[in-house]
């Protein structure tokens, strides 16, 4: 069921508005960094989606090219979120750079779950592992792990930011999507240290809400990735993102009573109250 | 090779006060204070000090989370020991003279066949009787010193903190968890009653004194502060600190200036009516070391205590209970656990230096077998005078919450620095019974 709800006019001035906001940030990003140290993530999801789809606008505006982008590859994704990209990357002429830890993904022979001995890594992946106090001889290849996730996207990350001397790359986070998000700043500068170059993380969309923003895809037939119309809310690695209402679009879900990052902790709200109850702290 | 940022003291050391629950100013002008001790469980004891913060008595001797210390008409010192589940008179020569574990032919039992369950106050009464806030029986006993309750309020509280006597002799109850304040007579009839329940009135209310004047000074430990409520309930006046401060008593002196146990900064302030703060007793030291980064997160090192390298056991809150225990059938060596069997709270846990405004991400593997409460891996954050930034343990960010048996499963969360953190303790904790296992712990920022 495609996403082709009529908005209301004052709906659309609304959802405008918060664009307006967003590229006002896009705008005092491009006044702080030549276009070349920007970047962009994208990840074929939403929120990078709408991310990039405004970052674009401004630098119609600008008449500038697309900042470099990057995608990361997991080793675990959607097929319909690389056909996704494919599309739009051609469309929007966007300068996309796939950026994968390869050497892991060899040392797991491409098998998600196949255990990766750390002596099979390079030098820097191994030094990556110490950096995040990993002290183990082997782990499974699953990039939603604490240590998956540090190589398979982290690593890549900086390696994206060393290899481009990028200085402010733009990302597609809320607020409203994690209570860890709850108080991050539009522009965060984040130092550099061993192994990590220094940057700027610029974070146009963080004050839309889940509603918002599907309110603003309908209200500005901004193209997304056809899973969300399957139920799927929040799309990550292909075996570990659920749906969360069977055959119900994202955007008819239930999105201001339930939690985005579904099957996470249902039960943590009620437990909370019963540790209140004891009284303790 | 542990970088350590702060190594901490020794543990236990006589007069240090880690956690003061209790004040008192005696008629000499000294201040007499109950310190429930360190987060491991050591330390407790009852401190007398003087007006420059010289220790004059001290009494430590196999005392566990005492929270208070009352000095009696005849000298002695009327101690009691909660996480002991007793309660004790010691002479000014440390002589124990009375010990409610003797009562009942030895059993510890009163005359009504129960048992003292987390006792956290105790007054004495004209009669030479004492007026105990039994609070895991969710009751207030009159007892005398042979163990005979003479009267008791055993309906309506749930985990009362506080009683005292009235001049008309009625009771000021604190009932702590259901945030309000109750006046009884000795019919049991409720004659006043402060606080509506919700948490923006009374957070916790841990004790409550008759004022001179008649009104009511009311330690509203959560909301960080005390207020005085008139016997109409109308706001009166209120101290409360910036920051959170878990208040615990607080005490009237015959200046009129007002002692109270700052539990979350580690001291004793006394302020006067304008909220200025006139005295100050603080000697904390601590005694947990501060890393520069998680050491020992994969429990490869244990130490001659048998407890993983760099953790410590926090059994403050765990009511006597709890241990640590060992999988050693876990691959490629033993992984740590702990094994809890009533309420109250186990942790093994170790203090990190953030950055207020940094991101973490923490995460490793769980495994649990019949928890009957919950298990989670739980971050608090401290600020630089050792006090938690949080109001309640509830609101402290935390992993997945594990209840009942579960295998090992990988837990991954992030947590943002609050404003103001200089270290973050992170936590494997459990309540209520059952065991928790953990393995793999890493915590880094991104």
């Amino acid at each position: 069921m495609a996403l082709d709800r009529i908005i209301s006019e004052k709906r659309k001035r609304q959802c405008a508005k918060l664009i307006e906001i967003s590229k006002d940030i896009v705008r005092q990003a491009f006044n702080k960094f030549k276009p070349e140290e920007l970047g962009i993530t994208w990840t074929g999801g939403k929120d990078s989606g709408l991310t990039l789809w405004i970052i674009r606008q401004v630098c119609q505006e600008k008449n500038i090219p697309l900042p470099k982008t990057m995608i990361i590859g997991e080793g675990d994704e959607f097929e319909e979120i690389e056909a996704f990209v494919e599309r739009m990357k051609k469309e929007w002429n966007v300068p996309l750079e796939v950026c994968r830890n390869e050497d892991v993904l060899k040392a797991a022979d491409y098998r998600l779950n196949a255990l990766v001995r750390v002596k099979d890594l390079n030098e820097r992946n191994r030094e990556e592992l110490i950096r995040i106090g990993f002290e183990g001889d082997e782990f499974p290849f699953e990039a939603e792990s604490y240590v998956g996730n540090h190589l398979m996207k982290t690593v890549v990350f900086n390696q994206f930011l060393e290899r481009n001397r990028i200085k402010g790359i733009f990302q597609g986070l809320r607020w409203d999507e994690h209570p860890a998000r709850f108080d991050d700043p539009y522009f965060e500068f984040k130092e550099g240290g061993h192994l990590m170059p220094e940057h700027t993380r610029i974070r146009p969309i963080l004050h839309f809400t889940e509603k918002d923003l599907w309110d603003t895809y309908a209200a500005f037939k901004i193209p997304y990735c056809p899973l969300y119309e399957q139920g799927y809310r929040s799309l990550g690695a292909k075996t570990t993102s659920l749906i969360s209402v069977e055959g119900v679009p994202a955007w008819k879900q239930d999105l201001e009573n339930t939690e985005e990052r579904a099957g996470r902790r249902p039960d943590k709200e009620k437990a909370m109250e019963r540790m209140r109850q004891l009284g303790y702290m | 090779m542990a970088e350590i940022i702060s190594p901490g003291c020794q543990r236990g050391i006589p007069g240090n006060v880690e956690m003061p629950l209790s004040v008192e100013r005696l008629p000499n002008g000294n201040t007499l204070i109950a310190d429930g001790g360190d987060e491991a469980g050591f330390g407790s004891e009852i401190v007398e000090i003087d007006h420059l913060g010289n220790i004059v008595w001290n009494y430590n001797e196999g005392l566990r989370f005492a929270h208070s210390g009352r000095r009696l008409k005849n000298g002695n010192t009327l101690i009691t020991d909660t996480t002991n589940n007793r309660l004790i008179e010691v002479t000014p020569d440390k002589k124990i003279v009375m010990n409610s574990d003797e009562w009942g032919s030895g059993t510890g039992k009163l005359s009504d066949g129960s048992h003292l369950h987390y006792p956290n106050e105790a007054f004495e009464l004209e009669d030479g009787t004492f007026l105990v806030t039994d609070r895991n029986n969710d009751r207030c006993i009159q007892v005398d010193r042979n163990g005979k309750v003479i009267w008791a309020f055993e309906r309506e509280l749930k985990h009362p903190h506080n009683a005292n006597a009235l001049p008309n002799g009625n009771f000021l109850i604190s009932d702590s968890d259901r945030n309000r304040i109750l006046e009884i007579n000795r019919e049991k009839e409720i004659i006043w009653s402060y606080g509506d329940g919700s948490i923006e009135t009374l957070w916790w209310p841990r004790s409550a004194i008759r004022l001179k004047n008649g009104n009511t000074m009311i330690t509203d430990s959560r909301n960080h502060r005390i207020i005085e409520v008139s016997p109409e309930g109308k706001f009166i006046w209120m101290f409360q600190t910036e920051y959170v401060d878990k208040f615990y008593i607080t005490h009237a002196t015959k200046e009129g200036t007002f002692l109270i146990a700052c539990s979350g900064y580690h001291q004793v302030v006394e302020v006067d009516l304008a909220g200025n703060i006139v005295w100050l007793f603080r000697n904390y030291r601590r005694p947990t070391p501060i890393y520069t980064r998680l050491t020992n997160g994969f429990f490869k090192e244990v130490g001659a205590d048998r407890y993983p390298l760099h953790w410590v056991l926090a059994r403050r809150l765990s009511e006597g209970g709890g241990k640590v225990i060992w999988d050693n059938e876990n691959k490629p060596y033993p992984c740590p656990g702990l094994e809890f069997d009533r309420p109250g709270a186990l942790f093994l846990q170790q203090d990190i230096a953030v950055k207020p405004g940094s991101t973490y991400r923490i995460g490793g593997d769980i495994k649990t077998i019949d928890v009957k409460g919950e298990a989670c891996l739980m971050v608090d954050f401290f600020d630089s005078y050792g006090a938690s930034l949080y109001r309640d343990i509830s609101l402290m960010p935390s992993g997945e919450f594990f209840t009942g048996t579960n295998g090992w499963t990988h837990d991954i969360f992030d947590v943002r620095v609050p404003p103001r953190a200089t270290y973050a303790e992170l936590r494997l904790s459990i309540n209520n019974s059952g065991k928790v296992f953990v393995r793999n712990i890493m915590m880094n920022p991104i």
